[in-house]
């Protein structure tokens, strides 16, 4: 009974984080911008992902289980980080390049020249 | 679980490789690459960890974990080689 249980909520969550990162390389490949593509970057690194890991409550082996854990403490960590990383490096490019970008800028502030 | 689950969701992740992998080859700068990149590691992840559930085994989410690590050190030095250039 509960193992039937697990198998549904199991597969249910690996098709539903397959279906996010579906979702999230869509609008990487529809947006030009590297800012627009870190957006949709988050949602496949992150939730989509984690869901796919937590599928794992459905597997034989308690192993399994316990490296899928770790791997989720290991993305939860370093997802937000890496994402940071690259956005920090494209601001202050854009700063030193110093051109304002032409169309759907939203009225954001141009970036300050640093050092 | 089940054997027509472990198939449909192994081929969706191969193509959202491949996905990925058009998604590499249509990106305009280096940073634009290196978030592909970031992306095609995180696909690869989860095509691991679907391997490791169809073979129910689990030393396939072990080497998914070392991946993600090597990934997340090399983002970090990339991104910082682009704004810095060449450390002398």
């Amino acid at each position: 009974m509960l193992d039937t249980a697990l198998e549904v909520v199991g597969g249910a969550l690996l098709l539903l984080g397959l279906l996010l990162a579906t979702i999230g390389l869509y609008g990487m490949l529809r947006k030009p911008r590297i800012f627009d593509q870190l957006h949709a970057a988050g949602l496949v690194t992150g939730p989509a992902l984690i869901l796919v890991l937590l599928a794992s409550i459905a597997a034989d082996s308690a192993e399994t289980l316990t490296s899928a854990v770790l791997v989720i403490l290991c993305v939860l960590i370093t997802s937000p980080l890496s994402a940071h990383a690259i956005a920090q490096a494209a601001w202050r490019r854009r700063a030193s390049r110093d051109d304002v970008e032409s169309g759907d800028d939203q009225g954001s502030t141009s970036p300050r020249r640093i050092a | 679980m089940p054997d027509l689950l472990e198939t449909v969701a192994a081929g969706w992740a191969t193509l959202l490789l491949i996905a990925g992998g058009v998604l590499l080859l249509r990106a305009q700068d280096a940073l634009q690459r290196l978030l592909a990149l970031d992306v095609l590691v995180a696909i690869v992840v989860a095509l691991l960890t679907i391997v490791s559930y169809a073979r129910d085994v689990s030393y396939y989410i072990d080497a998914a974990l070392a991946l993600a690590l090597l990934s997340f050190g090399a983002t970090l030095v990339a991104a910082r080689h682009v704004i810095r250039g060449r450390t002398p």
